[in-house]
């Protein structure tokens, strides 16, 4: 419940005695922080610098080039698999933002309720269920709803994928947007009521974009974890339907070429791209209606 | 705050969300959601229309990706044995989506008989007067109703010279030379039977038996080999390529492939073994229920166009099995053609796999093999 | 499903404001009935139906399940495995060592993060420990494989520096396998230790000095003991995904690397044999779900014990904390 102010005037005060010590305590992990950092991105670096490649393999270097970026962006194979990773990852994300939202609002407001428990418990086994066992049992499960029983939307590869990444990504949407609404303050509510707003006013008009971070933030937690998904998703889809990761796990397996590292790099500069336009755009706005900024802030932690 | 276990999975971790920057990266998150969805292409719109559109099932890089894009829409799915690919076939029961699957000659028999395969419609398929008619009209599909051939090839080795000095010629050798000379360095292809295969050949049991004294013996020889095993490795041409293995079990066109990506191509030697090797012939099918059978005869046909084919060839390193194509990579000069075409007698000594009633116990010996070498 | 629980709100009319909430908490937990019906039928029902064909048996050669005789004989049969269980340990192994090693790695980082970095600062650092994460595994993976090769250009330095005699023997080893499952698991273990120990009342530790403690004490009674959950949740995200993985131990490690998860995919890809499989999968997510809940009881009782001794250090500031 302690905030941010606390915490930044502590700063100010100094420690007399033992500052050798913290000083070299604290040299110590800037070098293991900024160490961390190199290793996290390395591999990518390498990756990056041979997605120039001009060979055949991916792993074999033989001078720059940047035909693999033009190969990239020009070969159907390539974008399909990427288009439908796009498909599948928006979907799982809206499904789950959706379905999360709604359970995380009435876990944590709903207290006689016998049966939530149980759901929480539930989410709970979705969570520790490894992904292999998912895949196993949806696969058949999928095949008996397609085809025994005549719904044929799941014969379709995107839907099975929407549901199968959605499955985790709900559960998580679930917990952050439960954490979120009881974090909330509910006299906000209650004022809403003593204006005469009716439940539904209330819901929309107060709850529902004091909780959107929370839906959004999961939503995005969604989308990148679909965009991940390899077991599953091999183990799932049908036909047109191969997403990137197995697209990518059948190269490693036979060949890989270059145009995947550049794909890859694309992949990578068109998320930082999109959240550096965003990050500005909500920079800008948050300047014209200042208040609402410090209001948020003040409701959190 | 209940006491539940998830508690402390999860919402610790995601008090995080409950910060300003979260809030920001959520916002960020739907502005991206958003411009993904409008990036995303529409391709069941665009693949719909013309029926130069199929979904190929096959083997990784198993078709020169030009050859595809001349013909029209190719969407390819791959798998690593033809038992992915019948379980993908019959989990999916007619609903999979592929139109065109590449299973290998052993295979075809069941795959008949439970109903995965359609029949072909010859009058279609004009150009399969190009086929040499020593790979048509097999005892696995009598009339070639259901498959045409689309390459065939052989298991075999090779083995790094400059570290294995000696010359090897046989089975026996190889797995000699695994437990030596390349102890620690050796890869098999990920292939139950033709790991198997290697062994029966090595000590002159029969490819296909289902003796259980047999099976034992190879099941206590293997889990002995297995420290020795580096990795399994079907398609093993950008290792050899790099000088990663000392000694690959590998099938012929891949091999090659490394052979030809090699800065030094004499540095690995290619070995079809003495006592035999284990030959596949992979196969055009059309799996039941496929929704463009139009366009997978007329794909099919297509690629057994000479022109078409011999660039197969080329890119792919294995025997596309048209009357003539021999002649044709050797009037072009193509390298290593001895990886490609045999001399009668090798063919003579090849020996085609067959599924038996021991599958089950070569894939828990597989299991075995895969135990023992963690 | 909303139905029984309307009825039951005939609502005491005591005052205006307060009706309204109950009637509206009443009516919210129907908010979970999407998910919960969600759950049922992709996630209850399909595990149901595993369960069902483990008790079933493998019939022909190309049939995949058979129910016609139920037993509990593919259980023998997993138990019975020796095969199942050596590589059983081994992924459990890999998994424990490698959450464990993640976790040496990770807490100093989150640490750095959370108390050494400037708030604005920190928000950049965080979004540099996630951008590759924005890049698939699988590429990650192959980008540690392309530099660890043995004629790799790590390789070929340390051998130019001198440091090596012939080539770097790393890939296709147990340490290759290690890495990458510590690489790629480790932001999920920085982020919430990250976020407990941002959340952390730092005055705890300035008092703990105030009374004489050093940094060391400070650590092990103050920081360590409020950042329990954030490890727990960061060893659980990092090991039951771990226990099911098989795809990054597989390019760096080869044979080395093979993991339960496998096994149990052998058995629906190349098997067929969906009993089996569904046996596997069903003990491995027993075994899981046992490991988790266990040890969460660990955890909470070493927070509890922990809590107790902190009590007696700074009784005053455990007050003042709530």
């Amino acid at each position: 419940m302690t905030t941010v102010g606390i915490e930044s005037s502590q700063s100010g005060i100094p420690t007399q005695e033992r500052r050798a010590p913290v000083k070299a305590g604290k040299v110590a992990l800037w070098i293991w922080g900024i160490i961390g950092l190199l290793f996290l991105f390395f591999p990518v670096l390498v990756i990056i610098a041979y997605s120039f490649n001009s060979g055949n393999n991916l792993q074999i270097w033989e001078g720059f080039s940047l035909q693999p970026y033009l190969n990239a962006i020009s070969r159907p194979d390539l974008l399909a698999p990427v288009g439908v990773s796009f498909r599948a990852a928006t979907g799982s994300a809206l499904l789950s933002a959706i379905l999360g939202t709604f359970a995380g609002i009435a876990l944590a407001r709903s207290q006689k309720s016998r049966w939530l428990p149980a759901l929480v418990g539930l989410l709970g086994l979705v969570m520790v269920t490894p992904e292999i066992v998912n895949a196993v049992s949806l696969l058949p499960w999928f095949v008996t709803l397609g085809k025994d029983m005549g719904f044929v939307i799941f014969n379709d590869g995107i839907v099975r994928l929407v549901v199968g990444h959605s499955l985790f990504s709900s559960a998580v949407v679930t917990f952050v947007v439960r954490a979120r609404v009881a974090g909330l303050n509910p006299q906000l509510e209650e004022a809403a009521a003593d204006l005469g707003a009716n439940p539904l006013r209330r819901f929309i008009d107060v709850t529902l974009p004091l909780i959107a971070p929370a839906a959004v933030s999961g939503a995005l937690l969604s989308f990148t974890l679909s965009l991940d998904n390899t077991v599953l998703s091999s183990f799932i889809s049908v036909a047109n339907s191969n997403s990137w990761p197995v697209y990518v796990w059948a190269s490693v397996k036979s060949t890989l070429r270059p145009e995947i590292a550049a794909m890859s790099t694309l992949l990578l500069l068109f998320t930082i791209l999109v959240l550096v336009i965003v990050a500005l755009v909500l920079v800008r706005a948050s300047k014209r209606t200042g208040g609402d900024d410090a209001n948020l802030s003040s409701m959190l932690g | 705050m209940e006491n539940r276990p998830i508690r402390m999975l999860v919402p610790e971790a995601l008090k995080a969300s409950i910060t300003r920057r979260t809030a920001l990266s959520a916002a960020l998150g739907t502005a991206a959601l958003g411009v993904l969805a409008a990036c995303s292409p529409s391709g069941s719109a665009a693949s719909g229309s013309a029926n130069k559109s199929i979904n190929l099932y096959t083997w990784g890089a198993y078709d020169d990706p030009e050859v595809l894009s001349d013909w029209g829409q190719v969407t390819l799915g791959s798998y690593d044995s033809n038992e992915e690919l019948i379980a993908k076939l019959v989990a999916a029961s007619g609903t999979s989506g592929y139109d065109i699957v590449v299973p290998t000659h052993q295979f075809i028999p069941q795959m008949v008989e439970a109903g995965l395969l359609e029949e072909l419609d010859h009058s279609l398929l004009p150009n399969m007067s190009n086929l040499d008619p020593n790979y048509m009209d097999a005892s696995y599909d009598k009339g070639n109703k259901y498959s045409m051939p689309k390459a065939w090839g052989t298991t075999g080795y090779v083995y790094d010279t400059t570290v294995i000095t000696r010359e090897l010629t046989s089975w026996a050798d190889f797995w000699d030379a695994a437990a030596n000379e390349a102890s620690g360095k050796t890869s098999l292809v990920a292939d139950m039977n033709e790991i198997a295969g290697a062994y029966f050949l090595a000590n002159g049991i029969p490819t296909n038996t289902t003796d259980a004294a047999h099976l034992d013996s190879y099941k206590t020889f293997i889990t002995g080999v297995a420290k020795h095993i580096q990795a399994f490795e079907s398609y093993n041409s950008t290792t050899i390529a790099q000088n990663g293995r000392v000694l690959a079990q590998g099938w012929n066109g891949d091999a090659r492939r490394g052979l030809l990506d090699n800065s030094d191509q004499s540095r690995y030697k290619w070995v079809l073994p003495s006592e035999g090797s284990t030959l596949f012939q992979d196969n055009w099918c059309i799996p039941t229920g496929a929704p463009n059978p139009q366009g997978a005869h007329d794909f099919i046909n297509y690629v057994l166009d000479p022109a078409v084919s011999f660039r197969e060839l080329e890119y792919i390193g294995y025997n596309t099995a048209l009357t003539g194509i021999q002649e044709k990579a050797e009037a072009a000069n193509l390298e290593l053609l001895d990886m490609i075409f045999f001399t009668q007698d090798q063919v003579d000594n090849f020996q085609r796999l067959e599924i038996t009633s021991a599958n089950e116990q070569l894939l828990a010996i597989f299991n075995s093999l895969q135990a023992a070498a963690g | 499903m909303s139905h029984p629980i309307a009825i039951e709100v005939p609502p005491p009319p005591l005052e205006r404001r307060r009706r309204g909430t109950k009637k509206f908490r009443w009516r919210i937990s129907t908010l979970a009935a999407p998910i919960a019906a969600y759950l049922f039928l992709f996630f209850i029902v399909p595990f149901g139906v595993i369960l069902w064909y483990s008790f079933g048996f493998k019939p022909s050669l190309y049939g995949t399940h058979d129910n016609s005789v139920l037993s509990f004989d593919r259980y023998a049969e997993v138990f019975g495995n020796a095969d199942f269980f050596a590589i059983f340990g081994k992924t459990l192994w890999i998994s424990i060592f490698g959450a464990a090693v993640t976790l040496l790695i990770a807490y100093p980082v989150a640490y750095w993060m959370a108390k050494i970095l400037t708030p604005r600062s920190r928000n950049i650092v965080l979004v540099l420990v996630l951008i590759p994460y924005w890049t698939n595994f699988l590429i990650r993976t192959l980008g540690w494989q392309i530099a660890l090769n043995q004629n790799g250009f790590i390789s070929r330095i340390l051998q130019d520096l001198g440091l090596l005699n012939g080539p770097l023997e790393f890939l296709y080893t147990n340490q290759a396998v290690q890495l990458g499952v510590v690489y790629n698991y480790l932001p999920l273990m920085i982020l919430p230790i990250y976020v407990t120990l941002e959340q952390l009342d730092w005055r705890l530790l300035e008092a703990n000095s105030d009374l004489g403690g050093n940094a060391i004490s400070g650590f092990l009674r103050v920081t360590l003991p409020l950042s329990m959950p954030g490890i727990g949740a960061g060893l659980m995200l990092v090991f039951v995904p771990l226990m099911g993985d098989y795809i990054t131990p597989e390019i760096l490690g080869g044979t080395k690397g093979t993991m339960v998860g496998q096994l149990v995919a052998s058995q629906f890809k190349t098997a067929q044999n969906w009993a089996l499989g569904s046996a596997m999968a069903i003990t491995l997510m027993l075994f899981i779900l046992a490991v988790v809940v266990v040890s969460t009881w660990i955890l909470r009782l070493g927070v509890r014990i922990a809590k107790r001794a902190n009590r007696i250090v700074l009784p005053e500031l455990v007050i003042e904390g709530k």
